[in-house]
């Protein structure tokens, strides 16, 4: 059994540290800007100039996590990113072709991609497992595994999360990319949870398993059935499907496909980065805990979210989150 | 717990297009470190490098594969995963089986091609289909596409660790049973990005690197892939066993983005926990590839750490010395030639090596030893954000 017990996230709906999000949630605009804690509260300040955005939210969602669940330091640090450090990937690029002499090597050891889970067990003093998944959408979903694996072996509390963050050129690139289907605007954002196999009086929700096909050929639907089927359910257990809507997955066939179960796209309202699904999975948690309704046809209990994270109905990833008193 | 066996393997670097040709430098104690001739670079004539010996074209030209943009990093993995796929007899359905995992790494994927990637980026011009490879999971979603691969597809960035954690991703999934078979391992290619980086870092050798020794002054960079296929002992029936997946470790150094603690925490930690995992007591261990960098601070903290654990030095290398250091990409070539150590029951001799680092004073293994008794092998890798790992192998019961 794995149970989340502490979720942090940075996005575009003042999320972070704020118990009442869900209450006021607004759909991503163009306009609309990433609502940022004040870094200085978790990192030193000397320390935080030399820091990119995606390393700022990964260290102040996992402190954040800790303090949530009350614990000193979590037995493993894993953390999923798409496309990892542009920001100092894209300067180290740019310095070495302007630069003339000796480049500054520190954008170059951030540009890596296990910078995040690095800083973040740095600023843990943290000696742990530390992992870094990077598999374009499943990323989130592969560090998930991995920290099921840990707690399956003989590790009991994980810190799993997942940042990627934007940069301007981005923009331009996406548009040579295959992503003319991404409908919602290019963005940033960092969720971290706490994961454990032992259920406390902080536990938010059940996570009861995670699944990717990493190249699918098949009707995704069958997929979903076979997944819940591995897991004793059926779709009428289903609650809620949290889905991300790209290309094909508009609202009116993902609610044909799903009918009677009430469908949300997630996406709506944290933008589009790779690992938005961490986002999803904060959303439904605090569906489940706080017993919100309001996002259900009928207004009916909701008991079980399963969230369905499709790109180009090639990689799919599923993950299924369960209310305690279910 | 299932044991995990690993039932073929491939590699490519620069002293080898294929196991066999690996293997043969090994034994001869011949370098593959050099002058870069398929590098285009103004660096090739400031450093040498371990370039593997075929041009690009010449390594697509031997690979039967219609895909297009495949980068010199895409071809170095098809190339061992062919390999690997071939020696452990996987058949189509296997490899396509939804219980194969397929978990590789990379650090530098597309960015082999960072000119191109760059310039690209800001015209919005053509080769459309590099700026595509950006990401380091696209060679292995280009894998995945050859192969057919339907089961869990990963990739892991930790830097130089990067392919033993794939290998022990892949280990881990078989033995919880959420996989059967995994293809396990990682590919990076030479380019300018990296070479820039680690040049910015004044830790690139302009001689051929010298691991353990006094007058080390920096690594020297490589390139390649290797892959292993490791499979459940439920599914591998009669096959041919290269060796045992026993025992694997990870921990982070927790002390700098880019260099290791003196005390060697992180490389202690892992190491311990490679050893408890494998219940071995470290007397056991026979041999170890050490990750052997040649640089100042790399060998002097895997010495620590070793002296730590051990007390007595078990024998140890640095395949570094032949290969250079390859990045994602070492920790699943110097598993292939540990088990070629395992294999032969031999042990094959670090290169360059002259003076003893103090006060440790230990030399590595010196000459091509036969006829050794071999059970247990552990492979250290150690990277960037203090990313530890240590894997260790032994003979098949």
């Amino acid at each position: 059994m794995y149970y989340i017990n502490a979720c942090s996230t940075i996005s575009h709906q003042g999320s972070f540290q704020n118990e009442s999000w869900i209450n006021e949630l607004k759909i991503v605009t163009n306009n609309s800007k990433l609502i940022t804690p004040n870094y200085k509260e978790f990192v030193d300040a000397a320390d935080l100039r030399r820091m990119s955005k995606i390393i700022r939210m990964g260290i102040a969602c996992s402190k954040d996590c800790i303090q949530q669940a009350e614990i000193d330091n979590p037995d493993a640090i894993i953390v999923g990113t798409g496309l990892g450090c542009l920001t100092d990937t894209e300067k180290f690029l740019h310095n070495t072709l302007t630069i003339e002499g000796l480049i500054p090597p520190t954008a170059f050891i951030q540009s890596t991609h296990n910078t995040i889970a690095g800083q973040i067990s740095l600023a843990l003093k943290n000696h742990q497992y530390n992992m870094t998944h990077t598999q374009n959408s499943l990323s989130f979903e592969h560090a998930l595994m991995d920290g099921m694996l840990c707690l399956d072996e003989e590790k009991d509390t994980v810190l799993v999360g997942s940042a990627d963050e934007n940069i301007a050129l981005m923009d331009e690139l996406s548009k040579s990319f295959n992503w003319s289907e991404i409908e919602n605007k290019l963005t940033s954002g960092a969720s971290f949870f706490i994961v454990s196999n032992a259920k406390n009086n902080l536990t938010k929700v059940q996570l009861i398993d995670c699944f990717t096909v990493g190249l699918n050929d098949t009707n995704p639907k069958a997929l979903i059935t076979s997944f819940l089927a591995k897991n004793n359910l059926s779709l009428n257990d289903i609650d809620l499907v949290l889905f991300n809507s790209n290309g094909t997955l508009k609202l009116d066939i993902i609610q044909k496909e799903f009918n009677p179960i009430s469908v949300l796209s997630y996406e709506h309202f944290c933008g589009y980065y790779f690992t938005n699904v961490a986002f999803g999975m904060h959303l439904a948690t605090e569906i489940l805990n706080k017993k919100k309704t309001s996002f259900i046809t009928n207004n009916k209990p909701v008991h079980r979210i399963l969230l369905y994270n499709n790109f180009n109905n090639k990689n799919i990833g599923l993950t299924l989150l369960q209310a305690l008193e279910a | 717990m299932k044991h995990v066996f690993v039932t073929g393997i491939g590699v490519i670097s620069a002293i080898g297009n294929n196991c066999e040709e690996n293997l043969s430098h090994l034994q001869k104690g011949k370098t593959g470190i050099g002058k870069a001739i398929h590098l285009d670079s103004n660096y090739a004539k400031l450093f040498p490098f371990g370039e593997v010996k075929l041009s690009t074209s010449a390594l697509k030209s031997n690979l039967n594969i219609a895909q297009k943009g495949l980068t010199r990093t895409d071809l170095l993995a098809f190339t061992a995963v062919q390999e690997a796929i071939q020696k452990a007899n996987l058949t189509a359905q296997e490899i396509s089986s939804e219980n194969t995992a397929f978990i590789s790494a990379s650090t530098i994927g597309g960015m082999c091609l960072t000119d191109q990637l760059y310039q690209d980026a800001n015209s919005i011009s053509k080769s459309k289909e590099y700026v595509k490879s950006y990401s380091v999971s696209a060679h292995a979603l280009k894998i995945a596409e050859n192969y057919q691969l339907k089961g869990t597809i990963d990739v892991i960035n930790t830097a130089c660790s990067s392919s033993l954690n794939a290998i022990m991703m892949g280990t881990r999934l078989i033995k919880s049973g959420r996989a059967t078979r995994a293809i396990v391992g990682g590919t990076d290619a030479l380019g300018k990005f990296t070479i820039n980086g680690f040049n910015a870092l004044q830790i690139l050798s302009k001689n051929p690197c010298k691991p353990f020794d006094k007058y080390r002054d920096g690594l020297t960079l490589g390139e390649g892939a290797a892959y292993l296929i490791l499979e459940s002992e439920e599914v591998v029936g009669k096959k041919n066993l290269y060796a045992e997946i026993l025992g694997y470790g990870n921990s982070n150094d927790a002390f700098h983005p880019s260099s290791l603690s003196e005390e060697a925490f992180g490389v202690v930690a892992a190491m311990n926990k490679a050893l408890k995992r494998a219940t071995l007591s470290p007397q056991k261990i026979n041999y170890i590839n050490t990750h052997g960098t040649a640089t100042e601070n790399n060998d002097t903290t895997e010495l620590t750490g070793i002296k730590k654990i051990f007390g007595n030095y078990p024998a140890f290398n640095s395949t570094k010395s032949y290969t250079g250091h390859t990045l994602a990409a070492s920790g699943a070539i110097e598993t292939v030639f540990s088990i070629f150590s395992l294999q032969q029951q031999e042990l094959y001799p670090s290169l360059n090596f002259e003076t003893p680092i103090s006060p440790f004073n230990q030399l590595p293994i010196l000459k091509y030893q036969q006829h050794q008794n071999i059970n247990y092998v552990m492979t250290n890798s150690f990277g960037f954000a203090g990313n530890c790992s240590s894997l260790i192998i032994g003979k098949p019961l």
